[in-house]
């Protein structure tokens, strides 16, 4: 049946939102994420090449609340893509497809990537 | 292309509010997707206040008051009640499920009932699956035997391979799951989508079927097999309890070690 007329149902605007769909599509904006990352990596390679008073903007950028947001969402988007990589893995290995495995698994990986980017914070500035 | 969007003519309106004659002070709002083919309006959402002194506990036992009491005209797709045949697969409370095995006493607040999603509505609640049955025929779904073999007999099956069955065999084809994934919205006449992969599963796992490497190759495909991101919506909504997200991933894992 083709037929235009006949109205599409509705999807995502009605469907509930579960752990695991949450995560699945966290999963995507966290690699997307990470490309911006990396592509802010690249810049600042580039900036540093350029010379000093470049530098110092870049680094007046950085600096500031804005920067420092982006650079600790950074960190947070490497470590959840990581820890969320590692939990495909184990499905590929065919482990963990209950449901409730699926849950745990899930916040497990939550839980962790926002303790790795405090731990690694708090090493970057020297507080451990 | 991916529209998160619906179409201009999908657009839900507000409907009707039908509110309760009977007096009673145990009632239930229940709000339904209605769409008439005869009309060319868009959906509307209705509204029904129900009884629930008189009624059985399942949302199905709910459709059935409203068709009969209230509104004859509420169409949907109904046969055993018992959860065998498929046929009153619906989207309740935000996920997709069985009406009659799901109780509406399990449902806070108000219900909300759409159909199937992402699909072509027939009318109100009846969604149209011509194209997932034709994916199901394209994974041939019947046994396979080489034909230069006569088999006088029956082929015998061993406890320990009938057992490999189990969890597939189950599955009674009500769509749920395929229609609450996102990949097969996005994807549906590529992708095959959980429901037709856990059947591919099925026959792959058949002990008694001789095409095993054929099946394989056939799913083997990047939009048939690999869309699966494993969301798991499909697993989460199966109202037998069975699991495609597994069956999938079990597929993927024979194909890596085969």
């Amino acid at each position: 049946m083709n037929d235009s007329k006949n109205p599409l149902s509705p999807h995502l605007q009605i469907y509930r939102w579960h752990v695991s769909s949450l995560l699945s599509i966290t999963h995507r904006i966290s690699g997307v994420i990470n490309l911006l990352a990396l592509i802010s990596i690249f810049s600042w390679i580039i900036i540093l090449s350029i010379g000093e008073s470049n530098y110092e903007i870049f680094l007046l950028i950085i600096n500031s609340f804005f920067g420092k947001f982006i650079l600790i969402g950074f960190t947070w988007s490497m470590c959840f893509h990581s820890l969320s990589g590692v939990r495909h893995l184990v499905w590929d290995l065919g482990y963990g497809y209950e449901i409730k495995t699926a849950n745990i698994s899930g916040i497990i990986v939550i839980i962790s990537s926002l303790f790795l980017t405090i731990i690694f914070w708090l090493f970057a500035r020297g507080l451990i | 292309m991916v529209k998160f969007s619906l179409p201009e003519n999908s657009k839900i309106l507000k409907g009707q509010y039908f509110k309760d004659k009977t007096g009673s002070s145990n009632l239930k709002i229940v709000h339904i997707y209605r769409w008439d083919p005869e009309k060319n309006e868009n959906p509307r959402e209705d509204t029904f206040e129900v009884n629930l002194d008189m009624c059985g506990n399942k949302v199905l036992d709910i459709l059935n008051k409203i068709k009969n009491e209230i509104d004859s005209s509420l169409t949907f797709r109904k046969s055993c009640g018992h959860g065998v045949c498929g046929s009153c697969a619906m989207n309740v409370d935000g996920v997709n499920t069985l009406s009659c095995m799901k109780s509406h006493k399990d449902i806070k607040g108000d219900i909300r009932i759409f159909p199937l999603p992402h699909l072509k509505v027939v009318k109100d609640l009846v969604a149209d699956l011509s194209m997932l049955y034709k994916q199901y025929e394209s994974i041939e779904p019947w046994l396979k035997t080489k034909k230069s073999k006569l088999h006088e007999n029956e082929i015998n099956q061993s406890k320990e391979n009938r057992e490999k069955l189990d969890g597939l065999y189950e599955c009674i084809m009500c769509a749920c799951c395929s229609t609450s994934c996102p990949s097969y919205w996005w994807n549906g006449e590529s992708y095959l989508g959980p429901a037709v992969l856990l059947q591919a599963y099925r026959w792959i796992s058949d002990s008694r079927d001789e095409e095993k490497k054929e099946r394989l190759k056939m799913v083997a495909d990047k939009l048939k097999l690999y869309r699966c991101h494993t969301i798991m919506n499909c697993t989460s909504s199966c109202p037998k309890g069975l699991n495609p997200a597994k069956a999938i991933g079990s597929i993927k894992k024979m194909l890596a070690t085969s």
